[in-house]
């Protein structure tokens, strides 16, 4: 009987048979089917447990997916990303993550925000060290093989569009549907930075057909690429004349 | 018959004869009024009763371990989880237990009364201790073989709510004065049915001295047979006598600290609590003696064997009774005591007695 079903129909526990014989049915069951099988008890550095395919351990990385937006430092609840530039043969001079695995929690939202599923989540859980520097896991000591599973995916569906009626569900960075970047044009000096810093590329200065009347040049402003913008943010943080926000989908 | 003590007196007096034979070797002239008084009688028999006294004590010391590793590994298959794991089958957690009892400081509170608090502690383990040579394990292994050994035992047996009540009250502390008095109530509540019972045991069999009591069931049929009635009701009353679940009110964990031994620390605390461990020997030992024929058994093994397995036996009906309930109220226990238990074991007490006057035995 599953135990939802079960229910006190009458006072059990109330009753000399119910208060001593059942709970003593109950406990020498308990008894025989412990010491003919086994208890539940794990004895745990010898024996393991059979970890689910979506178990979140420590945070593990790709890095030749990673495009270094920085989402996965920002949305850390304790804090304990950073990125910090490396330099391997391959990839060159650039910004990966590093985590510090003694503060991490193991909630697998760096995952979840990753863009490209570069950040995922693995199933060691095994982490104790002799010193707090063995647990800074750097990008390279991060790294980890992928295995399809192992990256967080969800869906989500807009409450505009259910207060409609009619639900529909998004995948995770759906090019179509997420927070996009608006440009507040009087504010903007064609300063370029936030197309230096884009890491997908996906602004482009294009011109406005107006000139500067004092140096008689053309007016560039930032031009956005919905379908490669992966909302990091990192343009709007550096614009010097916060010109840039963010509009939200909603 | 060769008993414990036989034995030991031909080897005190060999260890007596020896120590006299060196002392002679010597040729001190002044030391030869000792040699000869080291193989007096009277000398020999203390070394005896010495010897015996230690072995006893150390046997039974060893069975309480037994038992508070058997409640451990009992226990954990109970509640579907392995018990202790130190050791071989976790047999060790005890000793382990026993040497960090032994490290700790021993504290006594400001404010309590000092004599008192370490005369309470004191008063237990030794009456707990005393018990031990109270109950023989079989004719020929015992330490005192009195004719009243029954009434000693019981009367050892109810000097503890004494001690528990003054260490409740001397610690100066609330938790541990509800708990003395929580012990005292319930145990006197339930001496009276356990004397009850002990009486019917004690017409049936027309001996007061354990080893009379056996030899009558060896010779007629076990007492949990004609006196079912007794066997339950001296069951029942004799959980409540150890402080057992479920009427352990007086160290009631969830409510009173640790109940009236909240003060106590370290080594104090360990032998209190091993104590209650041989309290809860004495009364399996009681229940084996009393109804289920003592070391009465088949002659393939011996008879203190079968004495022990019966009261093992016994003891895992206690760690199944602590398993499956829950703790129950003041009121109730003393309601259990006083209005169910003393008529029961009264019927019990009729039962024997018509019994008797039937001459059925």
């Amino acid at each position: 009987m599953r135990i939802e079903d079960m229910r006190y129909t009458k006072a059990d526990h109330l009753r000399a048979t119910g208060y001593i014989f059942k709970s003593m049915k109950v406990t020498f069951k308990n008894l025989v089917r412990a010491t003919v099988n086994r208890p539940c008890t794990i004895l745990y550095p010898w024996e393991k447990l059979v970890y689910p395919d979506n178990y979140r351990g420590r945070p593990g990385i790709v890095l030749d997916k990673c495009i270094a937006c920085a989402r996965c430092v920002k949305i850390c609840p304790n804090q304990c990303i950073e990125m910090v530039p490396i330099e391997t043969p391959e990839l060159g001079k650039v910004k990966r993550p590093q985590i510090n695995v003694a503060r991490c929690m193991m909630c697998g939202y760096c995952a979840e925000e990753c863009p490209t599923n570069a950040m995922m989540v693995t199933p060691e859980f095994e982490l104790a060290a002799y010193n707090r520097a063995d647990m800074m896991f750097d990008p390279i000591k991060l790294q980890h093989p992928h295995k399809p599973g192992y990256e967080v995916n969800y869906s989500f569906a807009l409450i505009s569009e259910m207060k409609g009626g009619a639900a529909k569900t998004y995948a995770k960075n759906d090019p179509e549907m997420h927070d996009t970047i608006v440009l507040d044009g009087v504010k903007c000096i064609s300063c370029q930075r936030c197309a230096k810093t884009c890491p997908t590329g996906s602004i482009e200065m294009a011109e406005t057909g107006e000139l500067n009347p004092k140096t008689k040049k053309p007016i560039k402003w930032p031009k956005f690429d919905n379908a490669k913008c992966v909302v990091c943010e990192q343009c709007v943080e550096v614009c010097p004349k916060d010109a840039l926000s963010i509009k939200e989908v909603l | 018959m060769e008993t414990l003590y036989t034995v030991l007196q031909s080897l005190s007096e060999w260890l007596l004869g020896v120590i006299a034979w060196l002392i002679d070797w010597t040729r001190l002239g002044f030391l030869s009024g000792i040699a000869d008084w080291v193989e007096t009688e009277p000398v020999v028999t203390f070394l005896t009763t010495l010897l015996v006294a230690a072995i006893y004590f150390i046997t039974l010391f060893m069975f309480g371990l037994c038992f508070i590793w058997m409640e451990r590994k009992f226990m954990g298959r109970f509640m579907d989880r392995r018990g202790t794991q130190v050791g071989v089958l976790g047999f060790f957690q005890n000793f382990a237990d026993g040497i960090k009892t032994m490290l700790k400081e021993h504290i006594i509170p400001k404010a309590a009364d000092k004599g008192l608090f370490e005369m309470a502690s004191f008063a237990i383990i030794a009456t707990s201790a005393m018990l031990l040579g109270c109950i023989p394990l079989s004719p020929q292994f015992y330490v005192i073989n009195v004719d009243l050994a029954l009434l000693l035992g019981i009367a050892i047996f109810s000097f503890a709510p004494f001690g528990i009540l003054i260490g409740g009250w001397s610690s100066n502390n609330k938790f541990s004065l509800i708990g003395g008095m929580r012990a005292a109530a319930q145990l006197i509540a339930l001496e009276i049915p356990i004397l009850m019972v002990v009486v019917s045991v004690v017409v049936m069999t027309g001996s007061l001295s354990f080893i009379g009591i056996v030899g009558w069931q060896q010779d007629n049929i076990w007492l949990a047979f004609p006196l079912f009635i007794g066997l339950i009701t001296f069951f029942v009353a004799a959980i409540g006598e150890s402080e057992r679940v479920p009427f352990d009110l007086p160290e009631a964990e969830a409510e009173l600290v640790e109940g009236w031994q909240t003060e106590y620390g370290g080594f104090r605390w360990g032998l209190i609590m091993l104590s209650d461990y041989l309290r809860a020997y004495i009364m399996c030992a009681l229940v084996t003696m009393l109804f289920l024929g003592g070391w009465d058994g088949p002659d393939f093994v011996w008879a203190e064997i079968w004495y022990l397995a019966k009261t093992f036996i016994v003891f895992f009906f206690f760690i199944w009774v602590r398993v499956a309930m829950v703790r129950i109220r003041t009121d109730q226990i003393l309601t259990l005591g006083w209005r169910r238990l003393l008529p029961l074991s009264i019927v019990n007490l009729l039962i024997a007695i018509a019994l008797k006057t039937a001459e059925v035995f």
